[in-house]
């Protein structure tokens, strides 16, 4: 379990992907650090961490996302893109470390059709409870160990095997969608 | 001994059109002691991410628009900046600017609004009418800057469609000495009762470290003492060029109880720094063009031609409101698209606020967080025999006015 502390120091974006690079190896590419403007003179606000993990690695890199900090999560984005599912884990790292000191960490994850599971982090990170589930509901994503695998957003009446933004044959059929116009 | 023991299952809830998350919660209660809560969203799920696949970036603004009518502007912004994210599209520095004095104004009337309906909820009906009334100039101003009081349809990709026109910047101005002269008013009438005080405090509570762990965002993360501000740690629009720094209680009294008073608080604290920051870009607000690319047909085709992956999170009224898109060379429409808004992420908190709460308690809970009050249109209360009866909406206000009244006769 987490100390659920938020640390008071930050760390630059290049360190933290060496250290990554350097920990996990293969295991994650596509590595980019992109800095955002803001202001009159477009002067660099912050910094964006996008990194492509292998599926066996995601509990492991964020355990060491959180030697930094105690990564705030905000969402799960996800597609499918043919054989895989696509899931995109958006974090926060140094969200309360100072001004323009935030580091917004976004980790893609493919999880293969033949085997859709993916660890939960539901026991590290308690806020994810309902990303996980819309992720379960919405493109049929299994999540290991996660509680609570009820549906979140869709009515109780749903068949469950109907995944509505696959699109695959088990995502909607014509029968689902009413054109209003 | 079992029928001591027994618990009861209340579900509030579910539905209201102006959030994206209407929620119903099944509260699980020993008397009036609230033991256990279990939330299901849902009940108006719009499928809009799904929608947004078969239409174009310009289309989704609109679309983006009303995920909410409070604060719909928030959304718009944090779309139009994932698209820059992706695409990278500039944006003038004038309509940065302008960009920021809408998302304060509405901010400003976000939290006015909020601080009424929680007076309402007491049943401090004279507060209540008082905040509506103060409301009224904010949105006086957004209507005569962008011709509607809710969904301005202002923002678009790469700037803004309307311009600060020297009548508009006398309105706000206007606006700005009204509240510094009446909004004190408003909150000495408030913080200073005692009733209220006892109604909010100790009320609701969410620890420190629940709230890092469960992921609570904007005044709700703020009022139980973290330092948290997205305009502080990262930064966006014009808020480079300004200073806010996060409102947190213990800055201001010493203590962070992170309960409904200090939610109530933050808020109130928050609406005095938007008039700041609202004064602030009014001042530097810099000349130039307040688009990118005027031209909607010329915009689009260069989004046409974009490839990539972008994620934009903003402080919105009720805290941090995120965004994620795809976009695909060569593809007109929008690849995927992810929401969250601010009360997916504080939903998650709730049954930590309910426990062992009242249920007279659990209107002003519920409210605590800032969705929307009418998501208690009905209630329902079933024995676990199976009997059940109906409680409406005037019957749960009713027992949470009349604790107040009883505390008042004590």
């Amino acid at each position: 379990m987490y100390k659920a502390m938020l640390n008071f120091e930050a760390r630059p974006a290049e360190e933290l992907k060496s250290f990554l690079e350097e920990k996990l190896g293969n295991k994650i590419k596509n590595i980019e650090i992109r800095a955002r403007t803001a202001g009159k003179e477009e002067k660099v606000a912050f910094h964006d961490l996008w990194i492509s993990c292998s599926k066996d690695a995601l509990i492991e890199l964020v355990d060491l996302l959180s030697e930094f900090d105690f990564p705030i999560f905000h969402v799960i984005s996800g597609d499918d893109v043919g054989d895989c599912i696509l899931l995109n884990y958006h974090f926060s790292l140094f969200s309360s470390a100072g001004r323009g000191k935030r580091l917004g960490v976004v980790v893609s994850v493919l999880v293969p059709k033949n085997e859709l599971s993916v660890p939960s982090l539901y026991d590290r990170i308690p806020g994810i409870e309902y990303s996980e589930r819309e992720m379960h509901e919405m493109l049929g994503v299994f999540f290991e160990s996660l509680p609570d695998r009820s549906l979140v957003f869709l009515p109780e009446d749903w068949d469950e095997k109907v995944h509505p933004w696959r699109r695959d044959e088990s995502g909607l059929s014509s029968r689902h969608i009413r054109e209003l116009s | 001994m079992a029928e001591e023991n027994k618990t009861y299952t209340i579900p509030i809830g579910p539905v209201h059109v102006g959030l994206k998350e209407p929620i119903t919660a099944w509260l699980q209660v020993d008397g009036e002691r609230i033991v256990d809560v279990r939330i299901r969203p849902g009940a108006i799920h719009r499928g809009i991410e799904y929608m947004a696949r078969e239409r174009n970036p310009i289309q989704v603004i609109y679309l983006a628009e009303r995920i909410c009518g409070i604060c719909s502007f928030a959304h718009i912004v944090s779309f139009v900046r994932v698209v820059e994210d992706a695409t990278g599209i500039p944006v003038p520095p004038r309509a940065k600017y302008i960009r920021t004095i809408l998302l304060e104004l509405e901010r400003i009337h976000s939290h006015i609004l909020w601080a009424g309906v929680a007076c309402y909820t007491l049943g401090y009906d004279s507060a209540f009418n008082l905040g509506m009334l103060l409301r009224e100039k904010v949105m006086d101003v957004l209507e005569a800057m962008t011709g509607n009081r809710v969904n301005y349809g202002v923002g678009t990709i790469g700037g803004v469609r309307r311009d600060i026109t020297p009548k508009v910047a006398k309105a706000i101005n206007e606006m700005l000495d009204y509240y510094n002269r009446e909004f004190s008013y408003f909150y000495n009438v408030v913080t200073e009762d005692p009733i209220v005080k006892a109604r909010m405090r100790n009320v609701g509570v969410l620890s420190k470290e629940n709230a890092i762990r469960y992921c609570a965002v904007g005044p709700t993360a703020r009022a139980s003492g973290l330092r948290m501000d997205l305009r502080w740690s990262s930064p966006y629009e014009a808020y480079e060029d300004l200073e806010v720094e996060p409102v947190v209680p213990q800055d201001y009294l010493g203590k962070v109880h992170g309960d409904v008073f200090d939610r109530f608080f933050v808020r109130v604290m928050e609406v005095y720094q938007s008039l700041d920051i609202v004064k602030k870009c009014m001042d530097g607000l810099p000349d130039g063009p307040i688009m990118h690319e005027s031209k909607p047909a010329k915009l689009l085709s260069l989004l046409k031609e974009a490839e990539g992956v972008g994620q934009s999170s903003i402080e919105a009224p009720r805290g941090d409101d995120t965004h994620a898109i795809k976009l695909t060379k060569g593809e007109e429409n929008i690849t995927w698209w992810k929401v969250r808004a601010p009360t997916y992420a504080n939903a998650m908190s709730w049954p930590i606020m309910f426990k062992d709460q009242e249920i007279a308690d659990a209107p002003l809970i519920i409210n605590s967080i800032d969705p929307c009050i009418s998501c208690m249109e009905r209630m329902l209360v079933v024995d676990e025999k199976g009997s059940s009866t109906m409680t409406t909406k005037e019957e749960l206000i009713k027992l949470c006015r009349d604790k107040t009244r009883r505390l008042m006769h004590r």
